[in-house]
């Protein structure tokens, strides 16, 4: 019997029982282990083979219960486990209008990212089962969140168990990455760019990375952090990003009738009084600089000094290619 | 279509999942619940014939009795591919979503409720509730923060919903002010950028345009006659365009995804090259400018002058 199966039979029969069954009864009686115990497999096989099971239908989020001797709850000898019903089913009193139904279609389909967009589609699935016709799909829209960053998904998952990552982040102007372990608390999307924010050991204190500065495949740690440090976390992460935004603005001249003008004017902010130029906030003066770079003579810089240099030495670089390229 | 799920245990949260989704249905074709599942065709009647060996665990070592097993109306499936569940013990409702579809979900849904008419319905407010009771586990923080949405973007929602045409000034790159009028087809948000695309009355075709680049959008009553051809992909390049030939440094290369993907590359060292297909070459010196170095053109000569000229005129401005 392939181990699909004997997962989805050992979910059964733990679903089934209300005072729960000990492992004995589970590797005798449950069909994918009963085989193989009356075929002689070793007892020490089997039982290796129960706990990789039940740690695999964790994973699926499959709340598996252990009840142990009351008399000494170490004791996991006499142990019974069962599948607490109204733990694993949706809540009975949950129910899904057709138009929440058309509106989380929608949501479901803004990702390009695999494991993200399998996660969407297999949620929708489990809340259409409930029964509910689709009147009107909302169509016309496409929302689309973009996501090449290869740290994504083991941040993500370690962000699920609370699990402390270690990589290298490239900062702009440093010669070497350096090595960050940092406990992942929320991944934030922000002006289009992917964040990550964290509890840096390092430094001992919350910090923001862009997933484009990870110069490294995310290495998942063994060691757990408190999963109460990501209370909150996301908000936290999005009033830091607000703030900097809030403290950080250049002032720019820009060309009128231009593309400068169009894409910078909308995000301009009112500054002081008979100022010459408009104000911009922005969160990353490398980010920044690149796309006031592009705009060329449609924009100049004047304040602040470290984005008007970051500015020029970005053109300073393009024409050295562009003279360099025959 | 995605291929069969390799783990063991992936296939077993499918199968979960596949009993609430038969009874839901009642009746439903191979082909239709593969699709539903993401699977091939092939996959979904293997998993729905398995089924029928899954069960309650059989009593004092005796194997199990018939009723004790799903089973499914098997003379429908031989004959005209058609699932029934006829028989469950147990799984019947749909289990909680995990972390991870919960996150997925959730996140989705703050850059859906972005979207003029979606997200001030109160539909939204009590999704977050919904999914976040429907959850077994905590789900990790992925937030969406969505850039503000001003008028521009609601009166072209409200016309794409009304099924009319839409006027504005649209100002393209290097362009003068043109007025369009669109028959409005799709409103798409990517990477943050807002698009509209839809059939252009005066290009007499399906046209993308950036709603930063639009201004003065005034609805009309003409009906939007032609919204329902073919829309293009977003980034798809069109025929007939310009060839440039570029250089770039591999680290540039994130910078070039949308051109790149269609285009013929070379080299795989620090420096690499590659001739990609572009509506317009002179667009390509702001791409240049961007690349801060990274990014070369080799040819046209004109591409590359243009580039230069944009580059020289943007340092002088600090000298």
């Amino acid at each position: 019997m392939p181990p699909e199966e004997r997962l989805v039979n050992l979910v059964v029969a733990l679903m089934a029982t209300e005072q729960g069954l000990t492992k004995d009864t589970i590797l005798t009686s449950v069909s994918g282990y009963r085989e193989q115990s009356d075929a002689g497999a070793k007892r020490d096989a089997l039982e290796k083979m129960f706990e990789r099971d039940k740690e695999n239908l964790r994973g699926l989020g499959v709340p598996i219960e252990t009840i142990g001797d009351y008399a000494d709850p170490d004791d996991l000898r006499e142990a019974r486990y069962r599948v607490p019903t109204a733990e694993y089913e949706l809540p009975a009193d949950i129910e899904f209008t057709a138009a929440e139904i058309a509106v989380l279609t929608l949501a479901g389909g803004v990702w390009s990212e695999r494991s993200m967009s399998a996660g969407a589609r297999a949620g929708l699935r489990k809340i259409r089962s409930l029964g509910i016709d689709v009147d009107e799909p909302i169509i016309g829209f496409a929302p689309r969140l973009n996501l090449r960053e290869p740290s994504f998904a083991p941040l993500q998952r370690a962000m699920e168990q609370s699990r402390v990552v270690s990589f290298d982040y490239i900062r702009p102007g440093d010669a070497q990455p350096r090595r960050r372990r940092v406990e992942p608390l929320a991944l934030v999307e922000f002006e289009g760019r992917w964040h990550l924010f964290g509890f840096d050991a390092n430094v001992g204190a919350e910090r923001t990375f862009l997933l484009t500065r990870i110069g490294s495949d995310v290495e998942v740690t063994r060691v757990a952090f408190d999963p109460a440090a990501r209370d909150g976390a996301g908000e936290r992460a999005l009033t830091g990003l607000r703030t900097v935004a809030e403290r950080q603005r250049a002032l720019l001249e820009v060309s009128a009738a231009t593309e400068a003008a169009v894409r910078l004017q909308r995000r301009a902010v009112p500054g002081p009084e008979d100022e010459q130029g408009i104000r911009v906030p922005y969160v990353d003066v490398q980010v920044f600089a690149d796309e006031l770079a592009s705009y060329g003579p449609e924009v100049r810089v004047v304040e602040p000094a470290e984005l008007r240099d970051a500015v020029v030495s970005r053109l300073a670089a393009a024409l050295e290619t562009l003279e360099d390229a025959r | 279509m995605s291929p069969s799920p390799q783990l063991a245990t992936d296939r077993a949260a499918l199968m979960l999942q596949l009993v609430p989704y038969l009874i839901g249905k009642g009746e439903v074709s191979v082909v239709e619940a593969a699709e539903d599942f993401d699977i091939p065709p092939e996959t979904m009647r293997a998993m729905v014939q398995r089924l029928t060996v899954i069960g309650l665990p059989g009593e004092g070592g005796f194997w199990q009795m018939a009723n004790d097993l799903f089973d499914i109306d098997w003379d429908l499936l031989d004959a005209e591919d058609v699932i029934v569940i006829t028989n469950t013990v147990g799984l019947e409702r749909s289990p909680r979503l995990t972390a991870r579809e919960a996150a997925a979900l959730l996140a989705g849904l703050q850059l859906a409720a972005s979207l003029p008419g979606v997200g001030d319905s109160g539909v939204v407010q009590g999704l977050l509730a919904k999914l976040a009771r429907g959850a077994g586990q905590t789900p990790a923080e992925v937030i969406v923060a969505p850039a503000p949405v001003d008028a521009v973007r609601t009166t072209v929602a409200e016309a794409l919903r009304r099924g009319v045409a839409v006027s504005f000034t649209y100002r393209a790159p290097d362009a003068p002010e043109t007025t369009r009028t669109v028959d409005p087809a799709k409103v798409s948000i990517s990477g943050g950028q807002w698009y509209l695309q839809g059939w252009c009355h005066m290009r007499e075709a399906m046209r993308t345009f950036h709603l930063d680049r639009v201004s003065d959008p005034v609805l009309t009553a003409t009906p939007a006659t032609h919204a329902s051809e073919p829309v293009p992909e977003l980034f798809e390049p069109a025929e007939g365009d310009d060839i440039v030939e570029l250089r770039y440094r591999r680290s540039a290369a994130p910078l070039l995804t949308e051109y790149l993907r269609a285009a013929e590359t070379a080299g795989d060292g620090e420096w690499r090259t590659a001739r990609i297909r572009v509506a317009d070459a002179r667009s390509l010196k702001r791409l240049a400018a961007r690349g801060g170095g990274g990014v070369g053109i080799l040819g046209p000569e004109q591409a590359r002058r243009a580039a230069l000229e944009w580059v020289r005129a943007g340092l002088a401005q600090y000298s």
